[in-house]
């Protein structure tokens, strides 16, 4: 019962919303750049029609929008795609709260299920994040609901439930530790050397470039690989770590000890490093900035004003 | 109501958060294919892992660990489908798929597709997979969404699908180039370098698997 009162007092916090507009904001960025890069690149008909419209192969019937609106036909996936493409900005502006959250969520799944073998896990965190946009008010700040509203961008009163920013935690915490603990191969083990990443690297399909190279520096892709592994697989450590910081005031000597280090920070670090070590050796489309995304969840709004307050003043100095 | 909504909330997070892990427990998903576990990559992890556990103290052969690990995967995602089954309108209506088989292993034996045109009775290059001098609509091919499926291609659960793109490949060539005779798709299959192998300017044998030559004639026109 007293676990079950906490969890409530928890669901009750309340923060300001700033951390969950700019979440907002990524997401609807990425919905724009993952539906208009295929545009963009020429591939519709190729990717998401029939091969009776263009497509590489026979399509099932969609998922169930596309089957409730009567199945993949080229008039109805055209019209999808310009439906998420207006949805993703004006989710991006933060024009319509949930509910046009919740229609991103719905035409983007719509677009990327016609063909789920030309895909990535990408969608999936995408319209995770889409999900976790819809139970929380994304657009009370920095939005054009916000300026609607109030006559500016944004709003320093607006607030959301911090649960709804933990969800985000979460997402992505579990996606990190779920797949460090499918990497059952040996290459990413003492038995394989951990030469994973440098074997990784050699895979035709993601390469960007000839990464013969690695080859050159493969003590440094084995070091890589075992720290990628022990991070991905110790990735619920930080929601311990953020457990410790919130409740610091119960004190004790293990609490203040862990909390010495900020391992949120560091956790996040090492993160974008590899994040951006795979953008710029591997083309995965935009699995790099979906997933980075989902950072701005780890750090408190005031964490995330401070930051920025500090920027301001480094780059334009007071006088 | 005022009072219930902070528990109906708490119970809701609750709710989302196991229902996300149970999704995301580890599975091997798609990857249940016995032709698929035939591929040398896969059994090359059979061969290490055997060896490992061997010299660990157990006594299996590579055929028995594969043949154990077979029978308990297939028993797993039984009782996986069992538990997710009343979940799955939750993960369908929202988008919160839990599926995250990212590099869980290196592909030890890729296959690079080659696409050649046969022109006034010779084969040239049109489009090799990652080259920069064979680049024919590479602009489509090389987009992330189409390395996918193209990765795919080689592996024998997707064969029907690489027909269907050889066909797709073929209308589009006879549509650019109307005067050539034939096109070719294969897979240059070679087991990765290994750093010493590069270090020593050593090439990776290979062989060409799934060739497939298609009469441009027939597919003039095609969709």
């Amino acid at each position: 019962m007293k676990l079950w009162r906490g969890l409530v007092d928890l669901v009750e916090l309340r923060e300001p919303a700033t951390v969950l507009a700019l979440f907002r904001i990524c997401l609807g960025l990425m919905v724009l750049y993952t539906i208009g890069s295929v545009v963009w690149h020429d591939i519709v008909e190729l990717v998401w029609m029939d091969a009776q419209h263009g497509g590489y192969r026979t399509l099932k019937g969609g998922n169930f929008l596309v089957q409730w609106l009567g199945g993949p036909s080229p008039d109805l996936v055209w019209a999808l795609i310009a439906a998420s493409l207006v949805a993703g900005l004006a989710l991006t502006l933060g024009l319509g709260g949930r509910l046009v959250a919740f229609a991103t969520l719905w035409l983007t799944m719509a677009v990327t299920d016609l063909n789920g073998q030309a895909g990535g896990s990408y969608d999936e965190l995408l319209t995770s994040g889409l999900w976790i946009l819809v139970l929380g008010p994304s657009s009370a700040t920095w939005s054009a609901d916000c300026r609607i509203r109030t006559g500016a961008w944004h709003d320093p009163s607006a607030t959301s439930g911090s649960w709804v920013r933990w969800l985000g935690t979460f997402q992505v915490i579990l996606a990190y530790c779920s797949t460090g603990f499918q990497k059952v191969s040996a290459y990413w083990t003492p038995a394989g050397g951990y030469s994973a990443l440098y074997y990784i690297l050699q895979q035709p399909s993601w390469q960007r470039w000839d990464m013969s190279a690695a080859a050159y520096v493969y003590p440094l892709t084995q070091l890589m690989s075992f720290a990628t592994w022990s991070w991905e697989v110790g990735a619920p450590l930080v929601w311990l770590w953020l457990w410790l910081r919130h409740t610091r005031e119960r004190g004790g000597r293990l609490r203040r000890w862990v909390l010495r280090w900020d391992l949120r920070a560091a956790f996040a670090l090492f993160g974008l490093v590899l994040h951006l070590g795979v953008w710029a050796t591997m083309e995965v489309g935009p699995f790099t900035w979906v997933t980075l995304s989902f950072y701005l969840c780890f750090f408190h709004p005031d964490e995330v004003q401070a930051a920025w307050a500090r920027l301001r003043r480094r780059v334009a100095p007071a006088g | 109501m005022k009072q219930l909504w902070p528990h109906l909330k708490a119970a809701f997070v609750v709710s989302h958060c196991l229902a996300l892990l149970l999704m995301a427990i580890p599975a091997p998903g798609g990857g249940m294919s016995k032709s698929a576990w035939a591929d040398p990559t896969v059994q090359g992890e059979f061969e290490v892992w055997t060896e490992r556990l061997n010299a660990w103290g157990a006594d299996l052969t590579v055929a028995e660990l594969e043949a154990e690990l077979w029978d308990f995967a297939t028993a797993y995602m039984a009782k996986r489908k069992a538990v997710l089954d009343p979940l799955q309108p939750y993960y369908r209506y929202t988008g919160t798929t839990q599926s995250w088989r990212m590099f869980v292993a290196p592909h030890r034996y890729p296959a690079r597709l080659h696409v050649e045109l046969k022109e006034e009775g010779d084969w040239r290059d049109l489009y090799i997979a990652r080259s920069a001098e064979a680049d024919w609509r590479s602009r489509q091919l090389d987009h992330d969404r189409m390395r996918a499926a193209i990765f795919r291609f080689s592996w024998k659960p997707y064969l029907r699908y690489y027909e269907s793109f050889t066909r797709w490949v073929a209308a589009r060539a006879a549509e650019d180039f109307p005067e050539a005779e034939q096109v070719r798709l294969r897979f240059w299959k070679y087991k990765t370098a290994s750093p010493e192998m590069v270090r020593a300017g050593e090439v990776p044998e290979g062989k060409w698997i799934l060739p497939r030559v298609l009469d441009l004639d027939d597919h003039r026109g095609a969709p």
